[in-house]
């Protein structure tokens, strides 16, 4: 062994200690604690098998969370996507400072924290007094829509929010793609004289599959993980037809002391997580 | 899509902005760690020496935990801390307080310090059965004794003493009582449209009252809030509490079964009645902002806790002048509860001071200057009444001569933690569907689904 590996040895034990045991570990701790018998804040494991599955099943809250949590992914990733392909494209058919001017403003949104985002559409999703019911009632469409208080919309105003954070990152995302592209295609299109909807749909559309897969990827797990701003703009309600399965593990541990069940909705997420990062990764993988 | 390679100059450019952003990192970081090391402890230090700012007390602490965080509600722990500092001034006093409405953040954050066996020497918490998980894992101290030496058991009334009371043990000092049964309404409006408070005693009378306000133009003469579910909740326990104390009674208790009970059905189809004169737009209002409402004419009533009194304060309207406030229709006699207390947790660091603590909080002296500032009721029988504006006299009175008393669900007192849970999602899912059977049912299935929890029979009608 050569003296160079050494600094690598010291850095390979840290990575162990730090990541493994503090990640992976804390993990193992938590599929641990999701075997055992619900004891409230007793620090004791009693292992019980499957328990705290069998009782999911029962719990009709923890259907509602996984269907919003499908519809989630089913409605806000897909138009998410759309959306910052539009702007992207639109964006490189602006170009220079046009470009540069509205690619950081659409931006802007992804970098405000989620509760201040939430506090803020709260606002304007008020019933009375909110600027979108407002805008409504000046173009004298006479509706008044109850964003949050119906609990057939609240889910569908969850997620204007959420494309209104993160439709910017996509189309930061998509735009890259789009620049990697090289020129030299797009003048070879131009002289076999393609039109613009064609270059975007069969040169670039092609070659941005997999840019748009990362942002697939990214934008599911936060689908999944979804808290914060759910939390602040409607707690679950109005009654459960906007939980999630975060909000339910945070209910469920922290406010009805049942940690051990929680640990167990905790795992159910992580496992749903890893069945998408891991093929993205495998996938990544195998591309190099 | 510029392609060149960049330019040595470029490349020179990039290492030096990265090096600016590298070094106003450090700077920041830098000057960060450094006012934590320098000035923080002076802030500390500043909380802790109430008395004396320039000796700093060593390890003679006493660390506390609560929510109040408000203005209002800082100057009255405030004034409580004082008391106990008067009283052993050898004792620095480091509050604790995590903000966050009804304890939902600290509840939170205790559960997890405790667990890891970091519990202060004491800390907020509702009597009740939200002490439930804490006593399970053994993780307070019975504090019998202080209860003899101190007298409590004679000045403080039966149903706030079995609050504190498990398996015959006490495990906490009361310090406070709201009243959750409180009907607020906006008097000049009622005067404006001829209705007399008088007969806002039935709920029959209060709906003819609700009417005649929508006919003569106040379209939602309700006001509530529901941002948080818990507003809507605490409408419907008043509701609920409305149909008999022995009724209450069965259901803090787990006894209900039948989701035909017709008690339980007429609680609904009042509190549906009550929902369509109640503003559309509550799915997004607080609860302050519900009683803002009413303080600005834009509707008659409001159902809350008396810790609305201080919204009215703070507005500068007068109690019996702008506003009023009566017990909900059909609670007249009945106090409904919600009380503050301390504890001494097992293993806190200074177990003497914890009890120094507890004997100042279960004081009068230590209740009579906390409370009037706080817009609470001492739970002590004997207050000074002298120094409470003039809601809270009423309300000592009322609950002086109360004939029932009830530990509040939605307050974290009454009912397991698994019930107040699920009864506040009940209680937003009614207020959207309106449907009496389903929530009937669901508040049935909600009672058998925490049936090992309800430890405790509460004896409310004797």
């Amino acid at each position: 062994m050569d003296r160079g590996s050494l600094p690598l040895i010291y850095f390979f034990i840290i990575t162990l200690v730090f990541a493994y045991f503090f990640i992976y570990g804390l993990i193992g701790w938590n599929a641990l604690l999701s075997f055992s018998r619900s004891l409230g804040l007793k620090i004791a494991f009693e292992i019980s098998g499957f328990e705290q599955y069998l009782k999911m099943i029962h719990d009709p809250v923890f259907w509602v969370s996984i269907r919003n949590n499908l519809i989630l992914i089913s409605v806000f990733i897909p138009a998410c996507i759309a959306l910052g392909l539009f702007l992207a494209i639109l964006l490189d058919i602006t170009g220079g400072r046009g470009e540069a001017f509205f690619g950081r403003l659409y931006l802007l949104p992804f970098s405000l924290s989620f509760v201040v985002t939430a506090s803020m559409w709260a606002w304007m999703y008020n019933y009375v007094y909110g600027v979108i019911n407002t805008i409504l009632s000046i173009l004298n469409l006479n509706i008044r829509v109850n964003w949050l208080g119906n609990p057939d919309i609240a889910l569908y105003s969850i997620v204007i929010v959420l494309l209104w954070q993160f439709s910017g990152y996509a189309c930061l995302v998509i735009l890259a793609g789009i620049k990697s592209i090289p020129e030299s295609q797009f003048h070879a299109a131009r002289i076999d004289g393609a039109s613009t909807f064609q270059v975007y749909s069969r040169i670039v559309l092609p070659q941005i599959k997999f840019w748009i897969f990362s942002i697939f990827v990214v934008l599911m797990v936060f689908a999944l993980k979804a808290f914060d701003l759910i939390y602040v703009l409607t707690n679950g309600g109005p009654g459960v037809s906007t939980y999630v399965l975060a909000l339910l593990m945070y209910r469920r541990g922290f406010f009805e002391t049942d940690f051990q069940y929680g640990a167990a909705l905790a795992n159910i997420l992580y496992v749903l997580v890893m069945a998408i990062v891991v093929p993205y990764l495998l996938i990544t993988l195998r591309k190099r | 899509m510029n392609k060149d390679k960049i330019s040595r100059r470029e490349a020179l450019s990039t290492t030096a902005k990265i090096a600016i952003g590298a070094g106003a990192a450090i700077a920041i970081a830098g000057g960060v760690a450094t006012y934590f090391a320098t000035r923080a402890p002076l802030v500390i230090e500043r909380v802790i020496t109430v008395e004396k700012p320039v000796e700093r007390p060593k390890a003679n602490l006493l660390e506390i935990y609560h929510w109040w965080t408000s203005g209002g509600e800082a100057a009255a722990i405030n004034a409580l801390v004082e008391v106990f500092s008067k009283r052993y001034p050898d004792v620095g006093v480091i509050q604790s307080p995590v903000a966050g409405g009804a304890g939902y953040v600290l509840k939170a954050v205790m559960k997890a310090m405790v667990a890891a066996g970091e519990a202060p020497d004491s800390f907020q918490l509702h009597a009740g059965y939200e002490m439930k998980p804490y006593l399970d894992a053994n993780y307070l101290e019975p504090i019998d004794d202080l209860w003899r030496n101190q007298g409590w058991e004679a000045v403080f009334p039966d149903v706030v003493k079995d609050m504190v009371r498990w398996g015959g043990h006490y495990y906490a000092v009361p310090v406070n009582i709201h009243r959750a049964n409180v009907l607020w309404y906006n008097k000049k409006i009622l005067d404006q449209h001829g209705i007399d408070p008088a007969t806002l005693d039935t709920w029959d009378g209060f709906f003819v009252a609700a009417e005649k306000l929508r006919r003569e133009g106040l379209q939602y003469p309700i006001a509530m809030g529901g941002i948080g579910k818990w507003e809507i909740a605490h409408a419907l326990e008043q509701i609920l509490l409305s149909q008999g104390v022995d009724f209450y009674q069965d259901l803090i208790n787990g006894k209900l079964t039948d989701p035909n009970d017709s008690r339980l059905v007429n609680a609904l189809n009042i509190f549906r009645r009550y929902l369509e004169y109640v503003n559309p737009d509550y799915a997004s209002l607080t609860w302050d902002q519900a009683v803002a409402r009413v303080i600005r004419g834009e509707a008659a009533f409001n159902i809350m806790g008396d810790w609305a009194n201080g919204e009215f304060l703070v507005a500068g309207k007068n109690y019996g002048v702008d506003y009023g406030s009566l017990p909900v229709p059909g609670t007249r006699g009945v106090y409904m509860l919600v009380v503050d207390c301390f504890q001494k947790p097992r293993g806190a660091k200074h177990p003497e001071n914890s009890e120094k603590w507890l004997i100042v909080v279960g004081s009068k002296e230590g209740q009579d200057a906390f409370n009037p500032i706080k817009g609470s009721i001492p739970a002590r029988l004997d207050a000074d009444i002298t120094k409470y504006g003039p809601y809270q006299r009423s309300a000592i009175e009322d609950f002086k001569n109360a004939k029932y008393m009830a530990p509040s669900i939605v307050h974290g007192s009454g009912a397991p933690e698994k019930f107040a849970s699920a009864f506040n999602d009940i209680s937003s899912a009614f207020a959207t569907n309106r449907d009496v059977s389903a929530a009937a049912r669901s508040i049935i299935n909600a009672i058998q689904a925490a049936k090992a929890e309800y430890i405790k029979e509460w004896k409310l009608v004797k």
